[in-house]
């Protein structure tokens, strides 16, 4: 039988309860987009990829009735510990503030969700240079697999010197 | 129900070989090519080339090993991935199918770890009932069915832009035994199958049918020989026996749900290291009141899931990890016993690359905000190795029958429990070090240590044993308690080695394949 000390994390996520998706307001949504901006800040992204993941957290939310009731109240709570305006405060301001909710199971959630949403964007591949399906392109053989100029070409051979030590100074050391 | 090759009736005592990865493919080729009927159960779908797709996240979805899990321990996997302790695969092919490709030899003194290593605290360590001098001629035979470059005169891969990187690192940090395999996948056209495109996805599945896997050598030749049927999308949940002690047939499910028996001659279980003692767990009996084959205690404990963790680092230029063979790259230099680096046991080095989808899942899991993302937008100038090792085998490190948690069959999901070892620890601080001299020396500007992820390669839980009381199996993988009932997965191995387990997962199997065909001959099974 599984062993049962308070030490053990057990967590069986295949109960929780499918609903509707949560309607969060304009002005919760706008919160929910600057939090994942604030979360994942890459200088060089549009907001058409925060947007989409913005769109994919609460999807997501269909998969657990609990957190599609909670997360437009949650991201009011943001506005409130921030003299109602969590939009008007600095990244600064913002972050440390996203900081102390950082273990919040909202947060966690939004985070869980958003960090495969964003990174699976093809305009995010694009951005951070990454090309994506190649197979269908004949793969990089001849688009540039090897084409790294700035080291020496390395051997790629096995050593052919002296065979390799496996075991090293045991007697001596027992 | 759907299924290939010439249909076995379910009342023909065949072989039955649960599985159709590394270990389950090999056997079922060895038997079938040879004139033995085998029938094959795979619990995933037949998934072929066109069906993978150049898409992490998708192809994972597609291919994962999702059923219900659940896990407990210090370990990090339990908090980061509760419900993953294992990235396998659930298809024809099983885990050969995603499999990167590096096939080191186990070391001699790794098959004599306690005569080697003596007593460490807190490890269940132990001697294998073979030496590598006995399995020399299986790895031969292998190696060249696998088609490992470097080896039997088959070509070294290419250096790819990672492995570029990884390589000038190496020999500017003074290592030597570096390479780029061996590998096996093919660097030019070999046994049938053409030379690798450098596409890039290897976790994906193999779209050009270059790197070798069950699913494109093994089962096909197993199912063109007339003597193999294999059943896709069949669990199985339970192996009985005759009141002789010998196991005479196996249930499954099929896609539906129904519950079929299959009568055996022999079983052979292949469902790696979780499956294949969840099922022995799930058949217990009178006779065998603690699971199938148990009388040791040991079936699912001294699960081992190697040292693991990766580096990724970055530098000034591009390097794009991305583009061509995922692992063809092979420090092993540190693989060696050398307790004054203050832990047994050795580790290689291995280029590693993910995409951004699966790097950002991976490279520090839970961790956000600048300090994550400045490591996302390096992805361009990023060069990534991992670090697989050897971990200690620990009794209380084990796979049982989750008593609250159920799959979707209402089976009992299997519960892993997990955690490192102080040798494991020290090794994985040491081999972090390595990595950061191996990038510095080739210019980083920065290193990051990923921690362990869920686990690739999973080993030990029903180990083989000279003696029965200290595990489930003899040296051929046959149960001490069950003469037809045999185990061809990585769940055999007595202890982990350093060495990435597949190609010693198929030399076992080839050689317990031999085996099975010498009892058949002379009528002991």
């Amino acid at each position: 039988m599984a062993d049962k000390d308070s030490a053990t994390i057990k967590r069986d996520t295949s109960s929780a309860l499918r609903g509707g998706p949560a309607t969060l307001t304009p002005r919760q949504r706008q919160i929910l987009v600057r939090v994942l901006r604030l979360a994942y800040p890459h200088d060089s992204f549009p907001d058409g990829p925060y947007e989409r993941t913005a769109d994919a957290v609460v999807e997501a939310t269909a998969d657990d009735r609990r957190l599609a009731a909670t997360l437009g109240p949650d991201l009011d709570m943001l506005d409130t510990i921030s003299d109602g305006d969590f939009l008007g405060a600095s990244d600064e301001t913002a972050t440390l503030l996203l900081r102390e909710y950082a273990d919040e199971p909202y947060f966690r959630q939004i985070r869980g969700v958003a960090v495969v949403a964003l990174y699976d964007d093809r305009e995010v591949w694009e951005l951070l240079g990454y090309e994506g399906p190649s197979f269908d392109q004949g793969g990089y053989l001849h688009r540039g697999f090897d084409d790294l100029d700035w080291l020496p070409e390395a051997r790629i051979t096995e050593y052919d010197g002296e065979p390799r030590t496996e075991l090293r100074d045991v007697e001596e050391q027992r | 129900m759907s299924t290939h090759g010439n249909p076995i009736p379910l009342d023909e005592p065949v072989v039955v070989v649960i599985g159709s990865g590394a270990g389950g493919g090999t056997v079922a080729h060895d038997l079938a090519t040879e004139g033995v009927k085998v029938v094959v159960l795979e619990a995933g779908p037949y998934l072929t080339a066109d069906d993978y797709t150049n898409d992490e996240w998708p192809a994972f979805n597609q291919m994962a090993w999702l059923d219900m899990r659940t896990t407990s321990g210090s370990y990090r996997v339990a908090r980061d991935f509760p419900n993953l302790p294992a990235w396998i695969v659930k298809a024809v092919g099983g885990t050969t199918t995603h499999w990167a490709g590096a096939t080191p030899r186990f070391m001699a003194h790794e098959f004599a770890a306690r005569s080697t290593y003596g007593e460490v605290e807190g490890a269940n360590l132990l001697d294998w009932p073979i030496t590598l001098e006995d399995l020399e001629p299986w790895y031969d035979r292998a190696e060249k069915a696998m088609g490992s470059s470097h080896r039997h005169g088959r070509p070294p891969m290419p250096a790819n832009n990672n492995y570029t990187v990884f390589a000038n690192g190496a020999e500017r940090a003074g290592y030597r035994y570096y390479a780029t395999g061996p590998y096996a996948t093919n660097a030019e056209p070999y046994d049938g199958r053409p030379a690798t495109v450098q596409d890039g996805f290897n976790f994906q599945g193999d779209k050009s049918g270059a790197k070798w896997s069950t699913l494109v050598r093994e089962i096909p030749r197993a199912l063109e020989s007339g003597n193999a049927e294999l059943r896709p999308l069949c669990q199985a949940v339970g192996i009985t026996h005759g009141s002789d002690g010998r196991a005479d047939a196996v249930e499954y499910l099929d896609a539906d749900g129904n519950l079929h028996r299959q009568a055996a001659r022999a079983v052979c279980v292949a469902g790696n290291s979780i499956e294949t003692p969840r099922l022995l767990l799930m058949s217990d009996s009178p006779s065998h009141p603690d699971g199938l084959a148990n009388s040791s205690g040991q079936v699912g404990r001294n699960y081992m899931r190697h040292l693991t963790g990766s580096a990724y680092a970055r530098f000034e230029q591009p390097v794009r990890m991305y583009r061509g063979e995922t692992m063809a790259g092979i420090i092993a230099d540190e693989a060696v016993h050398d307790p004054s680096r203050g832990f047994v046991g050795g580790y290689y080095m291995e280029t590693l690359s993910l995409g951004p989808a699966f790097l950002a899942s991976f490279i520090e899991p839970g961790s956000w905000g600048r300090e994550f993302t400045r490591l996302m937008d390096a992805y361009a100038n990023t060069a990534g190795m991992w670090l697989v090792g050897e971990d200690m085998p620990q009794e209380s490190n084990r796979i049982t029958l989750d008593p609250d948690v159920t799959d979707q069959w209402g089976l009992p999901a299997p519960h892993v429990h997990f955690d490192d070892h102080p040798n494991d620890i020290a090794m994985r601080r040491h081999a972090y070090r390595a990595a950061d001299t191996v990038y510095r020396a080739a210019g980083a500007v920065g290193v990051h240590h990923t921690p362990p992820y869920p686990a690739t390669h999973n080993l030990g839980t029903c180990r083989m044993a000279a003696d029965a009381a200290d595990g489930p199996l003899n040296e051929w993988g046959q149960a001490h308690d069950v003469p037809n009932l045999f185990v061809a997965d990585g769940s055999v191995m007595t202890t982990g080695g350093a060495a990435n387990p597949t190609l010693t997962i198929v030399a076992l199997a080839m050689r317990q394949a031999d085996h099975v065909r010498e009892l058949l001959r002379t009528g002991e099974l």
